[in-house]
């Protein structure tokens, strides 16, 4: 481990450490555009000057390795010159256009200008032309004007997904990145481009004008969109709520976590929110008698449904939890069913068509939290569920989140099901073909609209925090679930996640001594021996008492 | 001082490409001694001979030899650059059409003390006859049993970039990219072509080492001054009476070099300035010429013996429109790889392009100045730094005649 | 185009495979075989761009990459000829501007355009290397030396 002291401070890094790495760890920013540590080192954009002692002239940070002894200083008078040229010459050729350009507040030529440039302008001549707002793909826009040429992008075309669609064509400055006339940006992570791009040349289509970035707020959230569970920031726009059409959640951002997807997220999950603003929400508890649907308040409901437990013997009520629910809503939903002894219970429903996998980030399963059911012990037979119906065993149902009708399932069969069926409850964020035929409805709040954790396929658990508040009516899971209980006369403490969680972690051994400040930001893994590996038939799942 | 022609002997032979003519001549002579060598020896020969490298850095090539890894297992690679680009310069044209043997000697020679199984010989696109004519000779080796056996050459074609003859652009460019110069370190010794280590020698370079191995390293030492042995060959072209290549003593003066080889200026006849080693060499006034045009001597005068392109300019010639056509090229070939060269090669030739056309404002001049100086050693490689030495000398040693341009 | 006639004949495949055997790594022989595209189909279209690229292990934008750094590859038809004038400074010295000015209103085209039958195509270019024989300028293969207005005149006309 090379010892080096970095402007006075003395640092010891693993060997291969470069310098950018090794003055983060003491505190100390080395500007840059082109580095980025899950590239190649390209050193092209010329920023990243140091001093080092013994050296004649600044060096590049990024590809100088800490070496035992070095001596190296960030900010003499011959660093901060040539920074301040490095800056002229990003921005020679920049249209300077920050007034419509959407990476405004968030770009690293104006962060940077002000903080290493600000000198006086000097360019009067023509600058170079080039392409502006081609899309490059259904989620990308490029403005070759304002890039830097950084190859970042390039790169992760090249090195992350190896799909090498981009590349940098001409040469001098008639170089400009592209793609292959005819070709799109098609790949699976493509919106990534957007993040790692330090400038506003690569902007996100979906987010395009929507609203400027200093209206923003930024949760700390945990993608749902599969059983990867990539950390997200949800980036909600509340302070312009009459910008981009009242929609809250104006866009997902990767956040980094070493042990689950780095810096990136997939395009599915990235632009996968859209349901939490969109017409199918449902946001008032609502009943269906003969056909007409009336609104209802949380009282009726509850009432309904507990009137239900109790008409119904606990084997004619058949319950589909869902993948999608938090632990939290699992765990309140199993103490209502050993309240009521119900033991039909399942939240598998296989996808009509089997979701697509990668080597990268992306799961087959596209639920957050299938894992966490298993643990649960929710993981019975669905199909036979509905069999059941079908020969009226089975009276009552209560679905949450799921289309049971747009499953892998025969429609015909599942049809059939559900008009044997005597009542039909759904708990769920978006209405959908099997709401459609429920006599109860009740507003579920989405992720974002509230907080909780995942349990991924590795057997990490992540927190997700409220980013917006619930739509209309919508409660938590297990705030829904927790009235129930209460109704039922069951002992239940304050409405809050983390108490469900914690009374989790008392009931499920493989939970045992975690807590929400444990798990943090960057998720805590589940205790041994489930932790690790993923299987399809949890060894340590605790059965229904 | 030696009159002694190496490398140009065969010149005037017609037949001087072909091996018969080689042979009779004492080719091949050199590889017969170089193989009862050790490789170290061999490097330790062209070390104590004081070559230095002629394709426009003059690094010492023996030195450059030894920083392969002794121990290293893979192969080596020894790559040629036939790119020649440098504006002024046009030698390794001439050795490649008339003594390829020359080179294919050399290489063998040079291989044997890399330990390298094959060398690459990438020769700019332009240069067809060039190409075809060394081609030709590749295979008369191969005919002849030179080559193939243990050694092989392999002939590849550039595709327009001056870039290219940046030896790690080349080595960029023999893979099948783009010829983007590549971050060092590593340097090409250690980790060049195919990733594998890498010696990369000029075409005049390498036709040295024939006769460095023939007749020793002393002598051929003894022919140049304190710190570069041997001759070499002077591209001499502008406004001179003999435009052409002569190869002389690296000790000779530049002023020998114009009046004596070039034959005196044409023009009004009267010098006003030289540039002494290919468009990126510093320019020199008339007054400066008293220098020996070998690697340190060029260098004491604040410019460089590059390629050794010798480029006269007589009184009638304007500066300003010299240093146009030049920026214009370094606009052109910039690869476009990192920001300030990229930026502000196209900045300074719009600059200069104005002026010239009589639009100069008053600070343009300083702007150039202090852009030049900005931008150099930051940059991947050298190409930047060789464009600087013209922006910089050409204004700051004739700036009353770039002034002259800007409306008062 | 059509797609069928942006493709190498058998033996025109066995020498790709013969140069990409030549090199360490397969995907040295692009330039080499970039050159055979271009004597082949006239120029390097976006569509031998492709098919080039699915005769290596590369994308067709790595090869779009190359394609359009060197100046020796025509993406666009040329003309049956390229005249090619060298206007660096030892030629611009030598009175390269009038040259290309000349050669200009000889074929009443502007530097990187192609005569209307197609026949040459102008380019003005960096230094060729031949500076002691300036103005000089490469007409397809060969160079020109010593240029003067009468001697491209006659060059011209050889030019068919």
């Amino acid at each position: 481990m090379p010892k080096l002291t970095i402007n006075g401070q003395a640092v010891e890094v693993p060997a291969g450490t470069n310098l950018i790495e090794a003055a983060r760890k003491v505190g100390v920013e080395v500007p840059h555009y082109c580095y980025h540590p899950a590239l190649s080192i390209a050193g092209q954009c010329r920023l990243c000057m140091v001093d080092i002692e013994k050296t004649p002239r600044p060096t590049i940070a990024c590809n100088t390795p800490a070496s035992d002894g070095m001596v190296v200083w960030t900010e003499t008078d011959r660093v901060k010159e040539t920074r301040k040229s490095i800056m002229e010459f990003h921005l020679i050729n920049h249209p300077l256009d920050c007034p419509v350009c959407d990476q405004a507040g968030e770009c690293w030529l104006q962060i940077y200008y002000m903080r290493y440039g600000l000198y006086d302008p000097r360019m009067r001549d023509e600058k170079v032309h080039k392409p502006k707002a081609v899309p490059l793909g259904p989620h990308v826009m490029l403005d070759a004007e304002r890039c830097i040429l950084c190859s970042r992008c390039v790169r992760f075309c090249d090195e992350v997904t190896g799909t090498g669609e981009l590349g940098i064509f001409h040469r001098g400055d008639d170089s400009e990145i592209g793609l292959f006339p005819g070709k799109e940006l098609v790949n699976k992570y493509s919106g990534n481009v957007v993040d790692i791009c330090p400038v506003g040349a690569l902007t996100d289509r979906d987010f395009r004008f929507a609203v400027r970035v200093w209206y923003l707020d930024s949760t700390a959230s945990i993608c749902p969109g599969c059983a990867r569970g990539c950390n997200i920031e949800v980036h909600v726009n509340r302070r312009r709520p009459h910008h981009n059409e009242g929609r809250r959640v104006a866009r997902l951002k990767p956040r980094f976590n070493a042990d689950v997807n780095r810096w990136w997220i997939c395009d599915d999950g990235r632009y996968g929110f859209t349901f939490v603003d969109d017409k199918t929400r449902l946001v008032a508890p609502s009943s269906r008698e003969d056909g007409a649907v009336s609104d209802a308040t949380w009282e009726e409901a509850i009432a309904a449904i507990v009137g239900a437990l109790g008409r119904f013997a606990p084997a004619e009520i058949g319950v589909f939890a869902s993948p999608k629910m938090a632990n939290e809503d699992l765990w309140a939903l199993r103490r209502v069913l050993e309240q009521c002894g119900i033991r039909r219970v399942a939240f598998r429903v296989p996808p009509p068509v089997p979701g697509d996998e990668d080597t990268l980030l992306i799961r087959s399963d596209k639920n957050p939290n299938s894992r966490g059911a298993e643990l649960l012990g929710l993981d019975g037979d669905g199909a036979a569920i509905l069999r059941a119906a079908c020969v009226r065993q089975v009276k009552c149902l209560w679905v949450f989140g799921h289309d049971l009708l747009a499953s892998a399932w025969d429609p015909a069969e599942t049809d059939a099901a559900l008009r044997a069926l005597s009542l039909l409850i759904f708990i769920g964020t978006n209405s959908n073909a099997t709401s459609e035929r429920a006599q109860w409805v009740l507003p579920a709040a989405a992720w974002v609209e509230r907080e909780g954790t995942y349990t991924n396929f590795e057997g990490r658990v992540q927190r997700f925090r409220q980013a917006v508040e619930p739509l209309g009516q919508a409660l938590p899971e297990w705030d829904i679930l927790g009235r129930v209980l209460q109704a039922l006369g069951a002992e239940v403490g304050a409405p809050r996640a983390e108490r469900w969680f914690r009374e989790l972690t008392s009931g499920v051994p493989a939970f045992g001594g975690m807590s929400y400040q444990a798990i943090g930001d960057t998720g805590a893994v589940l205790n041994a021996p489930s932790a690790g590996q993923p299987r399809s038939e949890p060894a340590s799942r605790t059965p229904l008492r | 001082m030696t009159a002694e022609k190496l490398l140009t002997r065969n010149f005037d032979r017609a037949d001087s490409h072909t091996l018969r003519a080689y042979l009779e001549t004492g080719g091949y002579t050199a590889w017969q001694k170089a193989q009862t060598l050790e490789p170290a020896a061999i490097t330790e020969e062209v070390k104590q001979s004081n070559l230095r490298g002629l394709g426009g850095a003059g690094f010492p090539t023996g030195t450059k030899w030894s920083f392969v890894p002794k121990n290293h297992t893979g192969p080596v690679y020894l790559v040629i650059n036939a790119d020649e680009g440098e504006p002024g310069t046009f030698k390794d044209r001439y050795l490649l059409e008339r003594d390829p043997h020359a080179l294919i000697e050399g290489m063998l020679i040079a291989a044997r003390a890399i330990r390298s199984p094959t060398g690459f010989v990438y020769i700019r696109g332009e240069y067809v006859e060039p190409w075809r004519r060394f081609s030709a000779a590749v295979g008369e080796a191969y005919d002849a049993g030179y080559l193939g056996r243990g050694f092989d050459v392999v002939v590849h074609r550039g595709a327009g970039a001056y870039i290219c003859g940046e030896e790690t652009g080349l080595i960029s460019s023999l893979e099948g990219k783009k010829g983007w110069p590549k971050l060092k370190p590593p340097f090409p010794a250690i980790k060049g072509a195919f990733g594998a280590p890498t010696i990369v020698n000029n075409v005049e370079t390498i036709a040295h080492v024939p006769h460095i191995i023939n007749r020793g390293a002393a002598w051929f030492a003894s022919l140049g001054t304190k710190t570069q042995g041997g001759t070499r060959m002077y591209s001499v072209s502008g406004r001179v009476t003999r435009p052409g290549v002569y190869e002389a003593s690296v000790a000779i003066t530049l002023r020998r070099i114009i009046e004596d080889l070039g034959g005196g200026v044409t023009g009004n006849g009267r010098l006003k300035a030289v540039v002494p080693g290919g468009s990126s060499a510093a320019i020199l006034r008339a007054d400066e010429i008293d220098v020996t045009a070998d690697v340190d001597g060029l260098r004491n005068a604040g410019t460089m013996a590059g390629s050794a392109g010798v480029i006269v300019m007589d009184e009638t010639v304007s500066i300003p429109e010299a240093l146009m056509v030049v920026a214009r090229f370094y606009a052109h070939e910039s690869c476009g790889q990192c920001t300030p060269c990229r930026e502000s090669t196209g900045w300074i030739y719009k600059m200069v392009r104005r002026i010239v056309e009589g639009r100069g404002q008053k600070d343009d001049l300083d702007t150039i100045l202090d852009v030049a100086r900005r931008g150099a050693g930051t940059t991947i490689c050298a190409f930047y730094d060789g464009a600087v030495g013209p922006y910089i000398s050409y204004i700051e040693k004739f700036r009353a005649e770039f002034e002259a341009l800007i409306p008062k | 185009m059509s797609a069928s006639t942006v493709a190498f004949s058998d033996a025109q495949l066995a020498e790709v495979r013969r140069l990409q055997a030549l090199y360490p790594d397969a995907r040295a022989a692009l330039l080499p075989v970039l050159h055979m595209a271009q004597e082949t189909f006239g120029h390097i279209s976006l569509e031998a761009e492709e098919y080039v690229a699915g005769l290596f292990d590369v994308t067709p934008a790595h090869v779009h990459e190359v394609v359009t750094f060197y100046t020796l590859f025509f993406r666009q038809p040329k003309g049956r000829h390229v005249v090619a004038v060298c206007h660096n400074l030892s030629c611009h010295l030598a009175g390269a501007p009038e040259i290309i000015a000349h050669v200009m209103r000889r074929l009443g085209i502007g530097v990187g355009a192609t005569t209307d039958d197609g026949r040459v195509t102008l380019q003005a270019v960096e230094c060729l290397c031949a500076c002691e024989h300036a103005p000089m300028m490469q007409v397809d293969d060969r160079y020109e030396f010593g240029l003067t207005p009468e001697k491209v005149d006659q060059i011209l006309e050889g030019l068919r």
